[in-house]
Parts: structure tokens; sequence; C-alpha cells
């Protein structure tokens, strides 16, 4: 067999082949024996990384709207001399600018105030009272850049590498490289603080070309997080339950005469762990249990705070319980137009005071949960966007689009805490020195996954695809 | 000199490759390609001699003979002849996407007449489901949708006047060359025929952003989809890889990729176009929009006052916020437009509506410190949004679904195309050399005959020429591939759209290039071709496993047994519909929106328009699920679990997974459960009230045979075992029991065992023989 035919083999065997490592999934040396290709048949079978991972989860926080990161964590002296004045020609070489009407005068809202925190002795805005005091935590990566003057191009490249539809999300590759670590749960979840999908939908968490199985699925807000996960209405427990042994009767006396047949046995598993996960997803969000301190930690006592705490606290549990990689796309802050999110054209304090205060606390809570429970050692956080914002007012109080630099960061197992990486210019336009683009955030992820982003690859159409398409650089200065 | 080391290099990497595939292809077309120093899928089809075989009585079609030759040379026999009833099942789900009735089992099973199978096929073949089957296998390779993706995923209201086109192209049997034509050019070169027209929505069909603000970017990614769709569905081809570089396994240059890229360079879009005649969905449409008009008038009249008063400053914003090369073509007077300037500025005009105006009255309005905020502009965007408001409460009142016109592609009315560059590592910014019309090289020394016409470049009537050649090497063997992978799982080439050097060789060359030379002497026919195919014994053969054939050819290659099959996405809801005896069955017509599961929280829009609105027509919601409106953001749940084509891209093959997730659906989901209860009130109704009468009643719908005893057995203790647990249930006075519906029979039945009759009837249909073929 080359290596094609058994990739297709694989496959149609239910194991997608990348550049995983082969012993990973062929425990006995690489044969295949019935009982064992029977065990591997399940696509998200758990499979070894390429090194030994620093991680097992990622908690993806997507920042919708994209904030100022000039008004939180990128202090420019510079840009609060020159507010009021016109943007020196110097600054804007090598970009093509849409602002409306041209590039109007530099902007600082009068009410920003900065403060360094920790050893590390990061600056943060008055914006992020709680967060700030992980500073020593965090490892930023402040020369961010990437393509596209609207959201919906950015935020596609922002979780799977391309401008255009149809590329693999980065959850999915995460998915289909290291399969599952708990079979009762999805490997890969999104999560949103919003009574609505977000715009664009699951476009940004889709398997692309990968076989669907490797997905995100999104975690509807209730008690009830997926599709058809309740029992119909007038259906019991029990009853259901006998159901599902006479269902396993059947099938297996007709598996019978297809002995080799491990899609047929696959299938039959699949209905046990769907009856498993009637019971365990619905734990797995339950906050119920928690405790009273925790639930004040995450805000979920304060309305300004409570749904996205509520989403950040459902990430933890999820951590807990093996979930791979978990997308945390943020809605609307109470009192804020449910379209903007974060995308503050006018009225950025206003809108980033609102903003800032949801995610604040919450963020401020995971963290520190997380090392509580000495989860932080096996977790990556991530805090990112589409782009970041203009240094230049935009409506007088408001900032436009900025791809060419702004603010990101990791915090977590195998990540150099207290650091900085990168920078932008005086007034925090563009990105100086090295660059991050997206390709380098996912390369440096898939890195603490225990993944090779050049070597976790999957054959489509004629082409050996891998998550950061053709580029991508492990960031190893934000490694520990 | 030059030519010469290229050649060298060929031959060094076709060795390799030769080398590297000997353990699994035969090495015949190996050395073939060795001598000559094209690819084997660039060279010509040839018109291979029918193989002698030994089992002569086995082989029904020369297809058998193919088949049979390499079976015989690896000493494997070929299986026996499916049961009859187990044939229908399998032969009705390949044509027509849904099981068969009992009925037509019955017929069949009992027709002892020597063409039995003939007549079978026939009647398969000439009912309007062959063409709804064919045309989702279809539109899976057009990247069908019904909206544009990206954030605001905006409605493409005409796009299902695209997919009834294929319906009925497949159902007259239109030949494949002309299908092709019509889908590349039908503007140019049938401009009157309005289904000519309707058939470019192949091209049309790309993932788009209307708010993008790179228009210049735009009308580059909308060529690459172009050439990228043509390259891979109708060429299998993957020339997009040349794109950013020059192809690293296959003979195509960056060169190459532009050459073809250019034949789409002048390609816009016209998405009101009104049809020449209003048929019965155009006067519904005009008819309930006029009713909304009627209702709005005022409303809308008061909006466009106010909108009017600053329409030119709002038109002004919008313009500006374009990046800057956009902005060069926007703000040109018309007289000095070229070509690329003309698109720019149609697609200005089609992607700008008075929402835009608003927008732009809204900024200004609500912000004190803008330069150009007036108290008036507050006041006026103040009513403005009252007036939105008001307008909200006649929402009930617009046209669901439907359109009055039609979408197509057209070159607006001039032949002169923009420049088309070979693009530094494929980026729009770094243009290189220009490049004219053109094949790749070294596929043909083919020259493209354009000509253009007073409106049209011509370019894709060339293109469109070339590819539906009979002397194209790729369009037929592609095409017979994938016909063939829709039966038997695999392709003769296994990677169906990839037939370059990474991809796989055919394991039998000699059959592929018989059904694709016979393809093209029937004069194109694709039902032919199915037809010859599904008469075959290859196709006849039986799925019991052999545990011989399981030895000799682990991965079923040589087809010694047939292939069974999980069906697809839409074969299982349809077929639930079907056995429920729920299915609308009606062809055509605008798009659907069935139910939601209830926990299914809807977006809006940036225009607050929701993304899903459920039917408010009840048959709509159990209609055929080619019919299910296609909204690229939000795949429709029930069918987004069972692997259903992706619609962002050119979808090859549909991938089968099995995850606990479908099973919740199935087992679960409401909808499903509807279906299992209006099943079991059928079975009743049409087998009596015996219950092992129902059973095999059940079991012929589902399964096309009766339920053996062991089964009988089986799922008497389980009504017994049920109806005591649901007994159970009512002991406390509150509960709610689910049994059969569509009961015609007034008498009175034990209501308990009738639910747990429900519950048997849900299992079964959950079983894996429901959700395969064998």
């Amino acid at each position: 067999m080359n290596n094609q035919s058994r990739r297709d083999f694989l496959l149609k065997a239910g194991i997608g082949l990348g550049g995983v490592a082969l012993s990973g999934f062929l425990p006995n040396g690489g044969l295949f024996s019935a009982a064992s290709a029977a065990d591997l048949v399940d696509p998200l079978a758990p499979k070894s990384p390429h090194f030994p991972a620093k991680v097992k989860t990622v908690i993806w926080l997507h920042m919708d709207g994209a904030p100022s990161t000039l008004d939180l964590y990128d202090y420019k002296p510079e840009l609060i001399k020159l507010a009021g004045q016109p943007i020196p020609e110097s600054f804007l070489k090598g970009i093509k600018t849409s602002t409306q009407g041209g590039i109007t005068k530099l902007f600082v809202s009068d009410k920003r105030s900065w403060k360094q925190y920790g050893e590390s002795g990061a600056y943060f805005s008055d914006l992020l009272p709680n967060l700030s005091q992980h500073a020593d935590k965090i490892a930023f990566i402040k020369s961010s850049v990437t393509v596209g003057a609207t959201h919906d191009i950015s935020i596609l490249k922002l979780n799977t590498g391309d401008v255009n539809p149809g590329r693999p999300s980065l959850g999915a590759w995460v998915s289909y490289a290291l399969g599952s670590a708990n079979r009762d749960l999805p490997s890969y979840v999104v999560l949103y603080n919003n009574n609505q999908e977000p715009r664009a939908g699951s476009v940004n968490w889709s398997s692309g070309f990968l076989p669907a199985v490797y997905q995100g699925v999104a975690f509807r807000p209730g008690d009830s997080p997926i599709f058809n996960l309740a029992r119909p209405g007038s259906i019991a427990k029990v009853e259901q339950r006998n159901s599902l042994d006479l269902l396993k009767r059947l099938n297996e006396k007709r598996a019978g005469y297809y002995p080799e047949d491990t899609e047929l046995q696959a299938r039959i598993r699949s209905y046990e762990l769907a009856d498993r996960m009637q019971t365990s997803a619905p734990e797995a969000v339950d906050l119920s249990k928690e405790s009273e301190a925790t639930k004040e930690a995450y805000g979920l006592n304060d309305e300004a705070t409570k749904s996205y705490g509520q989403v950040l606290l459902r990430a933890r549990r999820l951590t807990e319980r093996g979930v791979r990689f978990i997308q945390v796309v943020s809605g609307p802050a109470v009192g804020v137009d449910a379209a903007l999110g974060w995308d503050a054209h006018n009225k950025l304090e206003d809108n980033h005071s609102k903003n800032a205060r949801m995610v604040d606390k919450p963020i401020a809570a995971l963290l520190a949960d997380l090392k509580e429970r000495g989860l932080l050692d096996t977790t990556l956080v991530v805090w990112a966007s589409e782009f970041g914002r203009t240094p230049w007012g935009e409506s007088g109080d408001g900032r436009d689009h900025n791809p060419w630099g702004y603010t990101q960061w990791m915090v977590g197992g195998g990540v150099k805490s207290g650091t900085t990486f990168g920078a932008t210019d005086e007034i925090g336009l563009q990105s100086i020195g090295k660059t991050v683009d997206t390709y380098d955030l996912h390369a440096t992820v898939l890195q603490l996954l225990g993944l090779n982003h050049l070597k976790t690859t999957f054959l489509h159409d004629g082409r050996s695809e891998r998550p950061t398409v053709v580029f991508g650089e492990v960031i190893k200065d934000l490694l520990a | 000199m030059k030519k010469k080391v290229i050649y060298l290099a060929v031959l060094l990497s076709l060795a390799t490759s030769a080398g590297a595939a000997e353990d699994k292809h035969s090495d015949a077309p190996a050395k073939a390609s060795r001598a000559a120093a094209k690819l084997w899928s660039w060279q010509p089809v040839q018109a291979p001699a029918t193989p002698q075989v030994k089992q002569n009585k086995w082989v029904r079609t020369p297809i058998d003979a193919f088949v049979l030759a390499r079976l015989e040379s690896k000493g494997v026999k070929p299986s026996q002849d499916a049961d009859r009833a187990a044939f229908i099942r399998r032969a009705t789900l390949d044509v027509w996407g849904i099981i068969p009735s009992p009925e037509d089992v019955k017929a069949f099973v009992v027709d002892r007449s020597p063409d039995a199978y003939e007549k079978l096929v026939d009647r398969l073949l000439s009912s309007q489901h062959y063409g709804e089957r064919q045309a989702r296998r279809w539109l899976d390779l057009a990247r069908y949708a019904d909206s544009t993706g990206f954030q605001n995923d905006n409605t493409r209201p005409n796009m299902w006047r695209y997919r009834d086109y294929v319906i009925g192209a497949f159902n007259q049997d239109k030949p494949y060359d002309q299908f092709v034509k019509e889908q590349l050019a039908g503007d140019e070169i049938a401009p009157n025929d309005q289904n000519a027209l309707i058939a470019t929505g192949f091209l049309i069909g790309y993932p788009d952003n209307y708010n993008s603000r790179d228009l210049v970017q735009r009308q580059y990614q909308i060529e690459t989809d172009m050439t990228d769709t043509v390259g891979l569905a109708l060429l299998g081809q993957t020339v997009g890889c040349a794109r950013c570089h020059n192809h690293k396994t296959d003979k195509v240059t960056q060169k190459d990729y532009f050459s073809l890229q250019a034949f789409f360079a002048n390609t816009s879009v016209d998405e009101k176009i009104a049809p020449k005649e209003k048929g019965e969905q155009e006067k519904k449409y005009e008819e309930a929009q006029a009713k909304y008009q009627a209702a709005t008038k005022d409303i809308v009249a008061q909006q466009k006052a106010i909108l009017d008063i600053y329409r030119e400053a709002g038109l002004k914003y919008h313009k500006e916020r374009y990046l800057t090369d956009s902005r060069e073509a926007i703000f040109k007077p018309e007289a000095q437009w070229t070509p690329l300037d003309r698109w720019v500025n149609h697609r200005l005009a089609n992607v700008t509506t008075d929402q835009d105006i608003a927008s732009f009255i809204k900024v200004v309005a609500e912000d004190k410190k803008h330069p150009q905020y007036t108290q008036e502009i507050a006041l006026k965007w103040a009513e403005y949004e009252k007036l939105t408001t008001q307008l909200k409460t006649f929402d009930n009142l617009k046209p669901a679904s439907g359109s009055k016109w039609i979408s197509a592609v057209t070159e607006l009315g001039h032949p002169d195309s923009p420049p088309t560059h070979i693009r530094f590592t494929g980026v729009h910014e770094r243009p290189l050399d220009e490049v004219q019309p053109a094949f790749p090289a070294a596929l043909t020394d083919e020259k493209p005959n354009i000509v253009p016409s007073a409106t049209s470049s011509g370019r894709r009537t060339a293109l469109a020429n070339w590819i539906a050649s009979p002397k194209n090497p790729l369009t037929s063997r592609v095409f017979v591939n994938r016909v063939w992978a829709q039966y038997f799982g695999t392709g003769i080439v296994k990677t169906i759209s990839d037939f370059g050097k990474a991809g796989d060789k055919p394991v039998n060359p000699e059959l592929l290039d018989y059904l694709a030379n016979n393809f093209v002497n029937e004069g194109w026919s694709v039902k032919k071709l199915h037809r010859q195919i599904l008469l075959s014994s290859v196709y006849r053969q039986s799925s019991a496993h052999r545990a011989d054939v399981y030895k000799a050819d682990p991965d079923n290659l040589l087809l010694a047994v047939f292939p069974r099959k999980r069906l697809e996405a839409e074969e299982i809801r349809d077929s639930l519909l079907v056995a429920s005896g729920q299915l609308v069955d009606k062809i055509g017509g605008p798009s659907v929106f069935p139910p939601l599961p209830s926990n299914a929280t809807i977006g809006v829009d940036f225009n607050d328009n929701p993304s899903w609105v459920v039917s408010k027509d009840v048959n709509d919601h159990n209609r055929r699920s080619l019919y299910v409106f296609t909204r690229r953001s939000l795949p429709y749940s029930m069918l987004e679990v069972f692997d259903p084509a992706n619609p962002q891209l050119v979808h090859s093959k549909r991938d089968v997974t099995t995850t606990p997730l479908q099973a919740l659906t199935l087992f679960n989901s409401e909808i499903v459960f509807g279906w299992s209860q209006a099943l079991a009130g059928r079975v009743i109704n049409e087998a009596g009230n015996n219950e092992m009468a129902q059973v095999d009643r059940l079991y012929q719908i589902l399964f096309a045979r009766n339920a053996d005893k062991s089964e009988k057995a089986a799922l008497h203790d389980f009504l017994g075992k049920q109806e005591k647990i649901i007994q159970g249930k009512t002991a406390d006075g509150k509960f709610v029991l689910s049994v059969p519906t569509g009961l015609k029979s007034a008498q009175v039945q034990n209501p308990i065992r009738l639910a747990a009759f429900v519950d048997l009837v849900h299992t079964v249909a959950n079983s894996n023989e429901f959700a395969y073929r064998f």
C-alpha cells in the first residue's frame, strides 16, 4: 500500500491519517488485527501528537468585532502626545486605507489611564482592572498582523487561515490530529454568550475539507446544549433504554452477516455513546453545583458580566472534562448594539468600557480558577481578535479597523509567562520588527499541543493541505 | 535545449511515480505513459477491445467483461446476483435517492418476464426522481447554495432556478457536452434561451461578501473561484494549485493557470433579469409582493423621503469607504472606464442599497461630535427608526421565498476584457506579465478559437467548446468516473477530482476508457451511461461478505463483492419521509425552510433579517432535502450531521463518518420521532391489527423484506416489556403518550400498547439496515 491508499483505507475505516505518528493509532506495531481495527474505527479515537504536548486543551477567546488594543494593552505615550494632530505621513508608509474621507486626526480618549502591573511591569489600561492582576501569567504578542478590511474575511482568516470560506478551522485540525480525550463529549466545542448564533456562523468552526466529524459542535445556551440531546418529550428514560437495547439486538444480529465490517460496528457503538452524551453534556454545562464563591468570581451575580461569565465557567468545566478545543465567541455586552460587539467606529469609550467590563472579570476568574485547580499548566488560553483598531479617530470618537499592528496574548502551559513579544510603532499603527500573522499564531498553538504544523496534513483534491496553508512559523520566543 | 531538460525531468518523475504505484496498479498504463511524455489522463481516450473471459455467462454488458478479466487474472470469482428485493432497494436508492414502495418491490420480485430488470431500470430512469437525485450530485460539484456566505450571508433568491435547470437537464437527458457548454457560456451561445442563461448559475454560485471594501480583490477572487471550480469539477484537474506557484506535480505552470483564468476576466453577474414569461411562481411572488407593497406604501414613501434628503451625502460616504484602487474606479467618469472599472462599478451598483444610505444617517445622527451632525438629522433618524419598527410589523406579508427575476452571467455588453496578469505568489496586488486566454500548454497544442460578439468577449464559449469536445481527454473520463463512483462508492480513479499525477491511476484503465469512449459515442447520453451500469452483472452482485474476497482483495478494488454504502444525508431524511408517508412529492420551485430543533438560536443579518424563517406552508416541511434552503452559514441541522456537501467549495466525495451526533439526531429529534409516529399509523392502516403482520409490513417498507422468526420474537418481547414500562410511567397520572398518527380506523385500541408500538417502529427505523443500502 502506498501512502495514498493507506490514507484512504484508514479514512474508510474511520480514521483520518494526517501527519500523525503512525504509532499513535497502531498500537500493535502497525498491523491491523480484526480486534484493533474495530477499536480504531472511530475517527475520534485518541492519537499521539508528534512530540510531547505541553497542553491538553485550548480555550480560544475570540473578541468579536475587534477591540482597540491601543485602549487595553498597547500603551503609546507618543500617541497621547500627538492626540488631536494629523498623523505624520511617515507612519502611513506601505498601507492601503479605507477610512471615510481619508485619515482624520489621532485620537485618545480623555478617560484613558495606564499603569504597570506585576513583576513584568506590563501596561494595562483602566479598562482591565481584574485581568491586570494576572500580568505575570501573560505572554503578549504586540506585533499581530493580518489581512483584510472587513470583519468577515478577517474572522475567517483568524479561525481557518484563509479569507475565503472552505478551509478547516484550527479546532477542526486539532480534533482531526489528536482525536478525542473524552468520548462522552464532543472534542471541539463552540461557545457564545449571545441569544443568537454569531454572524457567518459555522464556517468559523467548520471542518472545511476534513470529514464533518471534526467540525466544532456549537453549545447553545440553556440546559440542553446540543441539538437533539434531550429525548423526545414523551419518552421516559427507561423506555428509551429498552428501545436502545432492542436496537442493539437487531443491529448485532444483522452485523453477523458482515463480520469484518467495522463501520457497522461503529454505528452500533455510536448509539451507546449518544446515550452517555445525553447525561454527560448537560452535566458538563450545569453550573448549579459550582460554589457561590466561584459564581461570584466569574461575575454571575452581575448583569454586566453574567452571560460571558457563564460561558467561561462552562469552558472551565469542559476543560476539566478533556475537551480539546473550546472556541469562545464574545457576544454583545449589556447596553451595546447586538450587531457591534467590539466594533467601535464611534463612541469607543462607551463601547469599550461596556465590552471590557463584560470580559475583564470573567477572564481573570478563569485564569485564577484554572491555576487553582492545577489546570493552567495543561491548558492554553488565547486572547484573539480578527484585527485591532487605528490610532486615528473615526467619526470623532471611534476607531477604524487596523490589520497592521495589534495585540493578542497567550497564557498557560509551555508559554513564557510575563513576557512581551514584538511591538508596534510609536503611535500603535503598524507592527515593527518581527510580526505575528494568524498562521504563526496557529503554528504556535499547534506546537504547544505537540503538533508540528508542517506535518499535520490532509490530502485534499491532490494537495497536501495543512492548517497554516503555505505559511506559519512557530514563535519560539513565546515558548517557555 | 530547454525542452530536452524538461522532457528528461518528466521521464524521471514518471518513473518514480510508476514505481511507487506498482503494488496496486497494473503496470500496463504506467508503461504506456512512460513511452509518451504525457500523463495518462492527458492522452487521448482509447477504444479498448472487450477482453476475453472464461466465465462468459456472467457477462451482461461490456463493463462486466472488463471487470471480470481482472478478477479472473487474480483467480477471484464474482459474487452471485443479489436477491431481487435487495436489488430494487439498492437501485431505487441509487437512482432516485429514496427507498422503493413495498408494492414496487413486490411487483419486481414476482415479475418473471425476461426483461424484468430492463423494465425496472427504465422505469427508474424515466421518473423525475432520477433528475432530482442526479441533480444533488451535480450541485455538490457546483458548490450550490441559496446564499452568498460570509458574514452577512445574503439570500440569493434566484439560485433555485439553476437547481431546477439541473434537475431538468438530467430528466431530459440533455447531452453532457451541451450541459457543460450551457453552464459555462449559456449567455454567449444562446442569449435568447432563458434556460441557457439560468444554466450559468454554475459559475455564479461562488461564495461572496457583498460588503467587501476591496472590489478589485473581489473580482480576482471571483475569477479564481470560477477557474478552480471548472478545473476540479469538469476537468478533474487541481489547477488551483498553480495559482501561487507552478504546479508541484502536474505540468501546469502559473502562466497556464492565469491563461485559464483569463477566460473569465470579463465575467459579471446580472441578478435582475426579467423572465420572458411569468409562470405560476412569478405570479404568486408578485401577488404577495404587491400585497406587502400596498400595506407598506405610506411607510416606505416616508422613509424614502428621508433617505432622499441624504441620498447624495450617503452615497458619497458609502463610496468613500472602498479601498484606494476600488475608489479610483468608482470616482472615475464613465466615459473613461476601463473594462475593470466597468466591472467594479457594476458590482458597486449591484451591492448598494438604501440600507447603505440609512447606515450613513445613523452614523451621523447618533454621534453629536460628528462633523455632519445637525439636530435635524438626529430628528430625521429618530423618525426613520420609528418607521422601521412600524415596517417590521408587516414582515409576515413579505413573500417568504421565491423571486421574480433570474440571475445569469453577463459581460455587460462589451467584448473587451480586463487584462489578466500572472500574480506573484497568487497575490492580487503583485501583477507580473500579462497573459492571454489559453489552454494548458503541456496538455494540448490546441489554441482557443475566440470569436467576440458585439456584446461579449466570446472567451467562455471558446473554453466551453474545448472542454465539451469529444477530443478532450479529461471531460468524458472525469464524468464517467464520477458516475461509477456514485454506484460503487469508489471511482475507477479513486481521487475523483484529481486526474493529475498526484492523484491515483485508474485501477482498471481499459474499463475507464471503454466507458468514456462509449459515453461520447452514445451522444454524451447520461441516461444510457447509468442504464448500462445498472444492468451490468457487476452492479447486480450480492454484497454478502465473502471471506475469500476479503482475504484476496481487502479493499474490494476488483469489485468481486458489491460494496454496501451508508445512505447519504438526503437519502436518510427523504427515505424517512417516504416511509412515513409524509413526503410532499413536488418537483422544483423556490427553496423551503423546514423546522429546526427547538433549541436552535437563529441569527439575523445586518438588516435584521433572520437567517431562517420556518416555512408557513407545512407542506414545505416535508419536501425532499434537495429543496431545503442551503444557507451557507447555517447548514440544515438534520442533514449537517450526515456528511453532506460543504457548499463553500467543489465537493467531490461524500465522506462517511459515524458519530454520536447522528444517533442523537435520528433517535431524539422530535421531527424524526413524529415521522415514526406517522409510520406506525401507516403500518397499522395497511396491515390491520395483527401485530406480526404489522411487523412484516414495517420491514417491507423499510428493508424490502419480511422480518424473520428471531426478529419477530425479539420484537414481540420488546412490545411486552415496553408496554409494562409505559404502564409504569402512567402510574402517577402525569404522562404523555406518543401514539401512532394518521390512524384511519376509529376502533378503540390499547393506547399503551400503541405507544409501545411507536417505540418499536422508531427503533427499527434507527437500525443499521435502514441507514445502509446493501
